[in-house]
């Protein structure tokens, strides 16, 4: 559930899948808690989402064939699912960005615009 | 692409979900724990750490259900996980799941075996190639379009090449034809023109059709037959085109084999061309023809074609009648045409059969819905959503109504063969064994949509009320006694209502065809149908297309008939009562014809002498025909009691004289002849239609013409009035008739009672249908008025314990639930009257003898309904004024 808290920000639809695409494509194999550990970080706190909400988006990429999973061992000798960005994933990240930008840019302007 | 792969990996994610479950429970545990230890290591104590971590991630049930949506098609396995319960549900509730299922396969079986039999009459496309061109030609009236027309019409329709093609000719097929040769046998023949066989595609096994030189004047005898006489009569023989068949002792070349699967309305297993001539001006009317659309031309286009040549026939036949005009119609519309609207009332009634078992049953569901109610509650605290309870209680009626479908489909079908069994024989398309109507695809599908309709439609209105629980009252409730709240009873009453209006509706469309019934077997046709035997004969050959050959063989016959045990008295005539007749214009001589080209037209027929004696139709004035009034006396007639007095009021016709037949063409030819005696009337067209003016003539004095076109093209009847039953001199006298005939067979022997019957066969059977409907229409309706009162009686147990606590005596308790029963039956009469008030009107044209606002009928129906009613009502009303209070108080 999207938190209530006035400072944050509630994602945009389809978003969440650019920002866990970009997070694996710098960060290398993550697994979910490194990943929202990570959005945390990057966001200072603005963007307050539920950690569960993660997994659908997971689910979803790696149904397109866009990131893998892979069980492995962690530092403290954990199961956990770490997931890479595959190639196919990194070319529809490259076009999502390109999208994002133009979509953002389109706002700025719109807004910038307005008397 | 990307959408593709996703697809088949959302469907994958149907199965194996054991497994993923697993991989997702151990990747959350990690990312928990991982929580976890990122909270401890900031410092708090273990516990909190703990609920820290949960709060962070969120929550975690939720997260799950998001993963599998996300990972497969939810709405599929829920389906599943829907049916797996509902079957549950229904096994464990037996009862009740036998009652439903049982009532809804009843209605949908009787609903299959209608539909099955209109499909087959009415939905399937005639067998021919392209069959929605093939229109048929009719000749219309000021009063009626009939198919029967005559060579000049037939041959100006021929010669409307804009807007038809194949225009072809072909004849009743009352008549056979006797196949002659060592055992003579009669077998259906069929007169057709040259393109006939083009016009319904016909298909050939063997041979060719003829050719429009062998079907004009002088074309030589040639003679197309039916794949089954080829190989029942024939052995199948491969070399038979071009062979010689003896038809009517004359020698006829066989052409051609059609197609085993070749069949035509009217059937026939033999097919001889016509061999008009084009230059005759004959007008009688006794073939039909029918013919196929040009390409691009609507049918009212062709018809402003027909009305153009119509005006050329008058121009042609200045005499003619000048109402007369030519239509066409589908080929369809014309073959089924009387079978249509008594198929959609019976349609109709059956569908209100299902409709008052689907609310019989969505009453049962509605009480199991309310003792369900608190399951419902759980499952809703439990976060079940409205729409995914909805769903549920759906798929439980569907899974009913398809169970019920399943078994109404087998009933349906054995339905069919039951009909068919009773039915008389006479519905178009069917053919003698009822081997068309069976399962195909439209059955299939019918049945399927009408399962889910009835699921639906019984299911929607209990489930929404069910979905909607309120929580806080069901749950806190103890027991099941809640929920005969107001809207559940006003949801069960209005059922009870509808379904009582659909029953009285029913019933008096039924008691309107049970009248019609009686009034028809009251009808009295004005001859005596007892102890007559009738048989027929063709006299299609050459030898009798005179007169005189008939008469001596009339003769002959007559003398050894009369000369059986048994046999009281017999005679000959072209047309029986009961069938069709010849109608003819006259003249009265000596009477001013103002603008009219004649005094009138009549019915007409001949007769041997010995006719009336058989039928015990009185003479009423003059003279009986004798063995006298033959070729060389005077010519005579015989005229009945409506034409004496329609054209002769108040005065004698016997003496004066009429001419018959006058401009109608050569064949009718016929001098005039003096009326000898006026006959009483006779419904001999149709019992339920008044008798028409006639003009009968003695045989013997038949015109040639007449003659030969009446036997080219019917059969001559032998009428027999016997001492004994009719039946047990038959043998006898088909072996007299084979001798003075030298060798021509017989057939369709009947006793007249039989005849009588057939006539009103299909209104017997229209009433039987209806009857059956409208009493199994009564009977859901007790039974659903009943179960609404029980239930409410014992959902009311402790308020009428309170009552009679309160010092209410037993009549009192008794009153209270009669009252409301019959408050409920009542409004149901008035509604259902109301709508039978305006709904007989559409079927005033299968009444007779009865109005189609009958009082007797108005009254007595409801009378009728609301009598079994009270008796329905009156059970639970006992027993409600039976309860002992103090148990009534405890039960809670």
């Amino acid at each position: 559930m999207p938190s209530k808290d006035k400072e944050s920000i509630q994602l945009l639809q389809g978003t969440l899948d650019l920002i866990v695409l970009r997070t694996l494509a710098s960060m290398g194999s993550q697994h979910a808690y490194q990943i929202a550990t990570r959005l945390q970080q990057v966001s200072d706190r603005l963007l307050n989402l539920n950690q569960g909400t993660l997994y659908p988006a997971l689910v979803r990429l790696e149904q397109y064939g866009w990131i893998n999973g892979a069980w492995e061992k962690t530092e403290s000798n954990r199961d956990a699912k770490y997931y890479t960005i595959t190639k196919a994933g990194q070319k529809a990240l490259s076009r999502e960005t390109a999208r994002w930008r133009k979509l953002a840019g389109l706002v700025e302007l719109l807004l910038v615009e307005e008397p | 692409m990307i959408r593709l792969r996703r697809l088949f990996a959302r469907l994958r994610g149907l199965f194996g979900n054991v497994r993923r479950e697993e991989a997702l429970e151990r990747e959350i545990a990690t990312h928990l724990a991982l929580l976890e230890d990122e909270f401890r290591n900031k410092g708090l104590p273990p516990g909190e750490a703990r609920l820290a971590a949960r709060r962070a991630y969120g929550g975690v049930e939720q997260a799950k259900q998001l993963h599998r949506e996300e990972r497969s098609y939810q709405g599929l396995a829920q389906a599943a996980q829907d049916i797996r319960y509902a079957f549950r549900q229904l096994s464990r509730a037996r009862g009740f799941t036998v009652a439903a299922v049982t009532t809804l396969a009843l209605g949908i079986g009787a609903n299959t075996t209608i539909f099955s039999v209109i499909n087959a009459v009415l939905l399937k496309p005639l067998s021919y190639p392209d069959p929605d061109r093939i229109v048929q030609f009719l000749v219309t009236y000021s009063n009626a379009s009939v198919p029967g027309t005559s060579v000049p019409d037939f041959h100006l329709w021929q010669q409307q090449t804009r807007a038809f093609q194949d225009v072809s000719a072909y004849d009743f097929g009352e008549h056979g034809l006797n196949l002659t040769g060592n055992v003579p046998e009669r077998v259906r023949g069929l007169h057709v023109t040259a393109g006939y066989f083009r016009l319904f595609g016909a298909p050939m096994f063997l041979g060719r059709t003829f050719t429009a030189e062998e079907d004009s004047l002088n074309g030589g005898r040639v003679v197309v037959i039916s794949y089954n006489l080829w190989k029942r009569k024939f052995a199948a023989d491969p070399e038979i085109a071009g062979k010689t068949i003896s038809l009517e002792n004359e020698p006829f070349t066989v052409l051609g084999v059609t197609g085993r699967r070749f069949q035509t309305e009217p059937v026939a297993d033999v097919w001889v061309p016509f061999q008009f001539d084009p230059n005759s001006n004959d007008r009688a009317h006794y073939f039909q023809a029918a013919g196929r659309l040009k390409p691009g031309v609507t049918l009212d286009q062709a018809n402003a074609q027909l009305t153009l040549a119509a005006n050329e026939f008058h121009r042609k036949y200045p005499l003619a009648d000048p109402e007369l005009g030519y239509r066409v119609e589908p080929l369809r519309d014309a073959v089924v045409r009387d079978a249509r609207s008594s198929l959609f009332m019976i349609g109709i009634a059956v569908s209100f059969v299902l409709l008052i078992a689907c609310a019989n049953v969505a009453n049962l569901l509605l009480v199991r819905a309310t003792a369900r109610k608190r399951e419902f509650a759980i499952r809703a605290a439990l976060g079940a959503a409205r729409g995914r309870i909805l769903r549920q209680l759906l798929t439980e009626s569907i899974l009913l109504s398809l169970t019920g479908g399943v078994l109404g489909l087998v009933l349906g079908l054995v339905g069919v063969r039951a009909l068919l069994a009773v039915s008389p024989g006479n519905i178009p398309r069917i053919g003698e064994n009822g081997s068309p109507v069976g399962l195909d695809w439209r059955v299939l599908a019918f049945t399927l949509a009408v399962s889910l309709f009835t699921g639906i439609l019984f299911g929607l209105f209990p489930a929404l009320g069910a979905s909607r629980p309120d929580l806080n009252g069901a749950l806190k409730e103890s027991g099941n006694r809640q929920g005969s709240g107001f809207r559940q009873s006003k949801a069960r009453s209005l059922l009870v209502v509808s379904e009582v209006s659909l029953a009285i509706m029913l019933l008096i469309g039924a008691a309107l065809l049970i009248r019609t019934f009686v009034a028809l077997r009251a009808v009295n046709p004005g001859f005596d149908s007892h102890n007559v035997l009738t048989m027929d004969m063709s006299l299609a050959g050459a030898h009798y297309a005179k007169t005189a050959n008939v008469t001596r063989l009339v003769r002959d016959v007559s003398q050894r008939l009369n000369g059986i045990p048994g046999v009281e008295v017999s005679a000959a005539t072209c047309c029986p009562p009961l069938e069709s007749r010849l109608g003819l214009p006259f003249n009265i001589i000596g009477r001013p014809l103002g603008n009219s080209t004649e005094t009138g037209d009549g019915l007409w027929m001949d007769v041997s002498p010995g006719y009336f004696g058989i039928f015990k139709i009185p003479i009423l004035r003059g003279r009986d025909f004798t063995q006298q009034d033959d070729a060389g006396a005077p010519p005579v007639v015989l005229i009945n009691e409506t034409m004496a007095r329609r054209f002769w009021p108040g005065r004698d016709p016997i003496g004066e004289q009429i001419i018959i037949g006058k401009n109608i063409g050569p064949a009718f030819k016929d001098a005039p002849r003096q009326i000898i005696g006026i006959v009483a009337d006779t419904r001999d067209a149709d019992l339920s239609v008044v008798p028409e003016n006639s003009m009968i003539i003695p045989q013997a004095q038949e015109p040639d013409g007449i003659t030969a076109l009446g036997l080219q093209f019917g059969p001559i009847v032998w009428l027999i009035r016997t001492r004994v039953e009719p039946h047990q001199v038959a043998a006898t006298v088909v072996e007299q008739l084979r001798q003075a005939s030298g060798g021509l067979p017989v057939a369709r022997i009947r006793s007249m009672d039989e005849v009588v019957l057939r006539s009103i066969a299909r209104q017997d059977f229209n009433m039987l249908l209806l009857t059956i409907f409208a009493a199994s229409a009564l009977l859901l309706a007790a039974i659903g008025i009943y179960g609404v009162m029980a239930y409410s009686v014992a959902q009311r147990s402790q308020e009428i314990g309170i009552r009679m606590a309160f010092g209410a005596d037993r009549a009192t308790i008794r009153n209270l639930v009669m009252r409301q029963g019959m408050l409920l039956t009542i409004a149901g009469v008035l509604f259902g009257v109301g709508a039978a008030l305006g709904l007989t009107r559409l079927i005033a044209s299968f009444l007779f003898g009865v109005k189609a606002l009958d009082p007797v009928v108005f009254l007595l129906v409801p009378a009728l309904l609301t009598s079994v009613a009270l008796l329905a009502v009156w059970v639970p009303a006992r027993r409600a004024s039976h309860l002992d209070p103090i148990r009534a108080l405890h039960i809670e």
